[in-house]
């Protein structure tokens, strides 16, 4: 919680005094919520830039460099102080404690040691303790602009046999800046504080009860009426509130029960929000990642003694390449293929105007149908790049990958084939209007008023929107099993219903990760639900 | 497609928007190169450093908080003008019921920002009174009016809050709702779509609905974040969606307002630049008006609030039960005759000073875990068996009578009995031989911990040791205890501060393990003896404690102790080998685990724990009732327990032993207040840190050594879900007149909306209930009766008398995702999958919002027509998609210019 919870003081020689002041340390920079889940990338650097300003500012005034600060430091001079205007001893360094889970530090001092918060913290205590006061001269109030920060202030009394009105004036007081925050926490605030205020009060009164008992004040004053008060000021005037709660760690307990104070507060209200879920291809991309890794336990542990970094080549080519068999100098050629190079496609526009519009628009078709591609070529980083730039139309989900081969493969193992020319393919024959989603790209590959990024935006934007009526489609014909005439509905209404299009849908549904298509076998597969409604 | 209002400007939500420089005035832009971070995040993180006090304030536009009496025309002159104060004070007198009195302050509290705004409001009334009664020259005259004014706006305001507070509100917002529980989701589906598609097939033959979702997607904005896709798999079943991580993170480490950021939220003010939205349903239709309100929950949308108090003073048993912050709490007893039990119930409050742990009760208590269960032990060894009940029986008013230092806490006391006492006698008599590893298991923590601290010299005490000795120090207070303490102390020796370089050091414990190793294996009855119990049976008792009597009968069983009388021996050597006895334990369990004579510093314990953990994880299942996922045995009294899943409970370990952290949740709620790290302590480098200021401070801490490290004592969280907050609060019914704060609301006619609205928008700008400027208020007005959607601003007043705003242009992604959530309901879709589908749907508005900035983000300066032609997004929806495109991209307004 942003806020400084301090103890304040009227002293009947020096006026009001700031006691015992604790304040919060935040980390410059809000942690990485655990290492899947750390924030984006543009994020970071945006909180990059506001640490190296928050620590900068920090280290303007840590204790580090306190020495100066303290020196010219605007607190009260030391002949300017006594016992009741203290509260850690000359030369004491403060205190300390460390939330480790939040990195929150709470630091405690007589005063603050950043001059601005010291004189923000003064004059909270000085309208506490004189004008903002509440009827009855016990009780909360509050006040504070925004210059000053807002403060929600408690004044008290604590038992003194030897004060005048046997009883000194205290306030405990909480500034902020955030002014909503601080009336939110309003009774929180309260309850706390007048619990500590009740505890500390229940301390001094068994002291003074004690003392009264021993040396019964009143009488004693009366019989001395006609000393004068100054006499009695320089003996017993300045008592410390240590001695008068006759508690000698109480400001350790203060420390601590003021650090509570913030951290109780801070996380009283916590709130839920809600993200989005992961696209497909975000799950799929990580369905991969967690069979590689599984694959790669394996192979630990069969071989234990093995170093444990293997590299494994990226994404989907790594494991058809394991299975390829092709002879081992092309597949660690492949394996170790790494884009050294300038990729000789650099784009999905790039590769159209070198194709050419219509044989562009014939492979695109092919790939987007989920035909396969074999690319025949000499040039094994032509062919690589060729299918990093194709395999972009696609959910990943549907890419699989054969970067070269010397033999052909099937096309279930693969629909992206890279072959040497001479390989010989089996007659396959090409056939050929095209799927709606083809037509877009192309618009957006035509359209020279639109960057890359843009076009890659536009390829997220449509097969995301594709992949949305695939998952429709899925689950009305496999998860649901509904009559063909139905689905023949379901595809008009998804506006696909000519034949590439449901072409297209079929393929893609064999790019749904596993995780979408198990939670829809499992969890929404209700018979009932239907049937429930009226 | 869809089209209405053809006369109007088809830009106009562009146009609007961009046509408004002074709309741009956000206070703190987002950068633009954020394009994964949702600017909820940024909101809240903004907040949390503006209102930052830790580096000297940042200043802020200053309040107007006096009256200004002048008026324009001679205000120039500051000096001629009399300064005259005014106060204002308002009195709420309560009524007798102290529930309704409860009821009405956490209202008043929770929802000051609006108690504030109408403040503000009467405070420009009596502005205005007081300059305009001026004029008037006759002085009773001017009287009357300047009352009659004033009365007038304090009847107002008296209207409104009254209303504010007494308003019906939708019981169950189905966003909220379907947030917050999840065994009821399926109905909820149910219930939404079937309201929702008769909407879509009722009132949509003229795009009235289609117009109205526009406006309320293009406005309140707060979906948006909700349907941002994330680059980590869903938790749990995939309709679920997950809580943003980094949000709970940011919330702790760096704690800002949540009921601030879910006001802004609902006001959908997270756009750039930032406007402040609310939607008005006119009708006489009750009815019908209803179903809307009763759909609209469902797309505006904010953060769920819980609260939590954090308590820390001890142990909540299951079924425990916190009430205003006392705790009541039953146990089970043992009773003074053999055999017999009793139920103590116990109420305590949890005091409110907390005594610290300070540094020099840890320097002397370094032999503490020795110490305070070693010495006791040597006490009891004495009158051992006879003594076991009575003590325990004579343990509450010890406890409470204990507390020398003037802390009045029985909590303390009680834990404190937990560990001392029990582990003292009880422990030693109850041990049963086949208990080995349960045994371990719990020594072994504190063997670890002792250890180090005993056989290697202090200096590099570290993790668990400090805070576990903070804890037991916590429960210092206990004047027996200190007493016994002495014992102990007078033949530990001490070598603080005395370095000895890590390495030897480490060959030196080895070494000295492997001699308290041999000198165990010849003191076979000793292995198993007292001095490794007292943690075990701590735990043990705890667990009872905290189950309740369920554990009791195991317990039982194991009772026989035969090496116990062994403890009657010479005292001396049974210390030392209590401390040996120590090191052992954490030998043998860390042999189990393989590692412990490479293992360095901290992690001696850390790896033991490990070990310990999963080497004993079955075979204490039987006992630890509570901690199904715990499989260190829970080494610490002050434990978190179990609960029923509308309450629950964390452990917290804020005191920086992250490793520690032992998870006793099981379901329901994960309370924001609780580590996640797990409990076999893998994060060395934290305890380190953490727990080395407690000894080695100096040393270690260069940069900011000067404080005396206090640990925090640690903390469990109670959660409960029923707290005052907007979103229960500001989404109303159907009210008999219009109202000024609701985010939602239906009324049967716009009169009083057609009086008041521009008022309150242009007061809702000048006096932004969020705290931070705003560039416009808006209100979309849906009108049942002429079935048309306005959208009303205060940044244009319309000429027009007869209408009220603009009327919204249909988005056509809007009115295609109505009609494909019709049809595939129509086609048996089951909701919950229509439901889904609604949300993919969503976030492809988000995707085509991103595809627009992408584009926008090259361009100085585009004309609203080539956006539609070249990215194939029709132009009706270009106001949707850029005011989307706002809460990720804020530049885009700019450049719409």
């Amino acid at each position: 919680m942003n806020a400084i919870v301090a103890l304040c003081h009227f002293c009947e020689l020096h006026g009001p005094r700031t006691l015992f002041c604790t304040e919060v340390l935040h980390a410059p920079l809000p942690q990485g919520a655990g290492s899947g889940d750390s924030p984006g990338q543009g994020e970071q650097a945006e909180e990059e830039e506001g640490g190296i300003q928050m620590s900068s500012r920090i280290h303007s005034h840590s204790p580090a460099d306190g020495a100066s600060a303290e020196a010219s430091s605007p607190g009260p001079k030391k002949s300017d102080m006594c016992e009741g205007c203290r509260s850690l001893a000359v030369g004491h360094p403060g205190y300390i404690s460390h939330d480790k889970e939040t990195s929150i530090k709470y630091v405690s001092h007589q005063h603050p040691n950043h001059p601005q918060l010291f004189s923000i913290v003064r004059q909270a205590c000085v309208r506490s303790l004189s004008c903002e006061v509440c009827p009855g001269r016990e009780g909360p109030i509050f006040f504070g602009d925004e210059q000053h920060g807002f403060v929600f202030s408690h004044t008290f009394f604590i038992k003194d046999s030897l004060a005048r009105g046997f009883q000194r004036w205290y306030s405990i007081i909480a500034i902020m800046m955030d002014r909503i925050y601080l009336i939110n926490s309003w009774p929180f605030l309260l309850g706390k504080i007048r619990g500590i205020i009740d505890e500390l009060q229940g301390k001094a009164l068994k002291v003074f009860e004690a003392e009264q008992f021993g040396c019964p004040q009143r009488a004693q004053r009366m019989n001395t009426a006609f000393t004068p008060f100054l006499h009695q000021r320089n003996g017993n005037a300045a008592r410390s509130l240590t001695s008068l709660t006759s508690d000698d760690n109480l400001w350790a307990c203060l420390h601590t029960s003021f650090a509570w104070l913030l951290k109780a507060c801070g996380s009283r209200l916590t709130e839920k929000l809600l993200e989005g879920a992961p696209t497909e291809d975000t799950l799929v991309q990580m369905e991969k990642l967690a069979d590689l890794e599984e694959e790669s336990e394996s192979w630990d542990n069969t071989e234990a003694e093995e170093e444990k970094t293997l590299v494994f080549p990226e994404g989907a080519e790594g494991q058809e390449q394991i299975k390829c068999p092709t002879d081992l100098s092309s597949l660690s050629d492949c394996g170790s293929w790494q884009p050294r190079k300038l990729p000789v496609f650099k784009s999905l526009r790039h590769m159209r105007q070198v194709l050419g519009a219509p044989s562009f628009r014939m492979l695109a078709w092919h790939v987007l149908m989920g035909n396969q591609v074999i690319w025949k070529s000499r040039d094994i980083d032509l062919v690589q790049s060729a299918f990093e730039v194709l395999r972009t139309m696609l959910p990943v989900g549907c890419v699989r990958i054969i970067p070269y081969s010397n033999q052909y493969e099937e096309a279930y193992r693969c629909n992206f084939l890279g072959l040497s020319p001479q390989v010989q393919i089996p007659h396959h024959v090409l056939s050929s209007v095209g799927p709606t989603i083809l037509n877009k790209i192309e618009a957006a590959l035509t359209n020279q008023n639109l960057s890359v990024d843009v076009v890659d935006q536009c390829l997220v934007c449509l097969k995301e929107e594709w992949m949305n009526k695939v998952k429709v489609l899925f689950k009305f014909t496999k998860v649901d099993s509904r009559p063909k005439e139905d689905t023949q509905k379901l595809l008009s209404i998804l506006g696909a219903s000519e034949e590439d299009n449901v072409k297209l849908l079929k393929f893609w549904m064999t790019g749904l990760s596993k995780t979408y298509k198990s939670h829809l076998m499992s969890t929404v597969r209700s018979p009932t639900a239907s049937e429930s409604r009226n | 497609m869809p089209s209405r209002g053809q006369n109007e400007d088809r830009d106009s939500g562009i146009a609007r928007s961009a046509s408004l420089s002074s709309l741009l005035i956000t206070p703190f832009p987002s950068p633009s190169s954020s394009t994964s971070s949702s600017s909820s995040y940024q909101r809240r993180w903004l907040r949390s450093q503006t209102t930052s006090l830790e580096n000297g304030i940042i200043p802020r536009r200053s309040t107007d908080e006096t009256f200004s009496l002048a008026e324009e025309t001679c205000s120039s002159n500051p000096a001629i003008v009399r300064r005259k104060k005014i106060a204002i004070s308002i009195i709420f007198s309560l009524c007798e019921k102290e529930e309704a009195q409860r009821n009405f302050q956490d209202f008043f509290f929770s929802h000051f920002p609006l108690f504030e705004s109408h403040m503000n409001r009467l405070k420009s009334a009596v502005e205005k009174a007081m300059i305009s009664c001026r004029k008037i020259a006759e002085s009773s005259h001017r009287v009357q009016f300047y009352i009659s004014r004033l009365m007038e706006a304090l009847g107002e305001f008296r209207g409104t809050i009254w209303n504010l507070y007494s308003v019906p509100r939708i019981a169950e917002p189905v966003w909220l709702t379907m947030m917050s529980s999840t065994l009821e989701k399926t109905q909820l589906c149910q219930r939404f779509l079937k309201e929702f598609t008769l909407l879509i097939e009722q009132i949509n033959k003229n795009q009235f609905f289609a117009a109205l979702l526009t406006a309320v997607l293009t406005y309140h904005l707060a979906w948006v974040p909700t349907v941002m896709p994330v680059d980590h798999p869903p938790i749990k079943a995939f309709s679920e969606k997950r809580t943003s991580q980094s949000v709970n993170m940011l919330a702790k480490t760096h704690p800002y307002n949540p009921l601030w950021a879910q006001l802004g939220d609902l006001y959908g003010a997270i756009g750039s630049p930032v406007r402040l939205t609310r939607t008005v349903v006119v009708g006489k239709q009750k009815d019908l008006v209803q179903r809307i309100l009763y759909v609209l929950t469902y797309f505006l949308r904010c953060s769920e609030l819980q609260e939590n108090q954090l308590t820390w003073s001890g142990n909540h048993g299951e079924g425990d039960q916190v009430l205003n912050g006392s705790k009541i709490t039953t146990a089970l007893e043992k009773g003074e005759v053999e055999e017999s039990e009793y139920v103590v119930v116990t109420v305590r409050n949890e005091p409110a000073l907390i005594p610290p742990v300070l540094p020099f009760m840890i320097e002397r208590r370094n032999p503490g875990p020795m110490g305070s269960a070693g010495t006791p032990e040597g006490t009891a060894i004495t009158d051992l068996c006879p003594s076991l009940d009575k003590e325990e029986s004579r343990r509450p008013e010890q406890s409470s009578e204990a507390c020398s230092m003037g802390f009045q806490e029985p909590a303390l006391g009680s834990s404190w009995q937990h560990q001392g006492t029990f582990c003292g006698d009880k422990g030693c008599e109850k041990e049963a031989p086949r208990d080995g590893c349960l045994r371990l298991s719990s020594s072994e923590v504190l063997g670890a911990g002792l250890e180090v601290s005993q056989q290697t010299v202090h200096e590099e005490l570290k993790g668990e040791m400090s805070t576990k000795l903070s804890e037991r120090s916590a429960a210092w207070p206990c004047p027996d205890r200190r007493a016994r303490e002495k014992a102990a102390l007078e033949r530990v020796t001490f070598q603080i501060g005395s370095s000895v370089s890590p390495e030897s050091d480490l060959e030196g414990r080895a070494q000295k393990m492997e001699e308290q190793l041999k000198a165990c294996r010849q003191c076979p009855e000793l292995a198993g003896s007292p001095w490794a119990q007292p943690r075990a049976t701590a735990d043990v008792a705890q667990d009872q404690h905290v189950s309740g009597c369920s554990f009791k009968p195991g317990f039982r069983k194991n009772t026989c102790c035969p090496q116990n009388q062994s403890s009657e021996r010479d005292k001396d050597r049974l210390d030392r080998c209590f401390a040996e006895d120590r090191g052992i334990r954490t030998n043998v369990v860390a042999g189990v685990a393989g590692q412990l004579s490479q293992s360095a510093d901290s992690s001696v314990s850390s790896d033991a724990a490990a070990g310990t953990g999963e080497s004993t994880l079955e075979k204490t299942k039987g006992l630890c009732l509570n901690d199904a996922e715990g499989p260190l045995l829970e080494p610490v009294p002050n434990r978190c327990v179990q609960q029923d899943s509308g309450f629950s409970v964390a452990a917290d370990v804020p005191c920086g032993d992250a490793d520690r952290k032992v998870d006793f949740r099981m379901e329901g709620d994960i309370p924001r207040n609780e580590s996640s790290d797990s409990a076999l302590g893998d994060s060395d480098d934290d305890t380190c840190a953490s727990a080395a200021p407690s000894l080695g401070h100096r040393s270690d801490r260069t940069e900011e050594s000067l404080e005396v490290e206090l640990p925090l004592p640690r903390s469990q969280s109670f959660s409960n879900q029923s707290v005052r907050n907007f979103g229960r609060s500001l989404l109303a019914g159907y009210c008999p007149t219009y109202m000024p704060d609701l985010v939602l609301h239906g009324t049967s006619n716009d009169e009083k909306l057609k009086q008041c609205l521009m008022a309150d928008l242009l007061h809702t700008v000048h006096h932004p209930v969020l705290d931070e400027p705003i560039a416009e208020a808006v209100c979309i007005v849906a009108d049942t009766e002429k079935w048309s959607v306005q959208v009303v601003t205060s940044q244009r007043k319309v000429a027009d008398g007869v209408k009220l705003g603009q009327d919204v242009l249909v988005s056509s992604q809007v009115s295609s995702l109505l009609q494909a959530i019709l049809q595939l309901y129509k086609l048996h879709f089951p909701a919950d999958f229509c439901v889904m589908h609604l949300e993919d749907r969503l976030q492809e508005m988000y995707f085509k919002s991103k595809m627009l900035s992408e584009y926008l983000r090259g361009h100085t300066r585009v004309h609203v027509k080539e956006l539609g032609v070249v990215l194939g997004i029709e132009s009706n929806d270009l106001p949707l998609l850029t005011a989307i495109a706002s809460t990720h991209s804020p530049y885009v307004a700019q450049i719409l210019l």
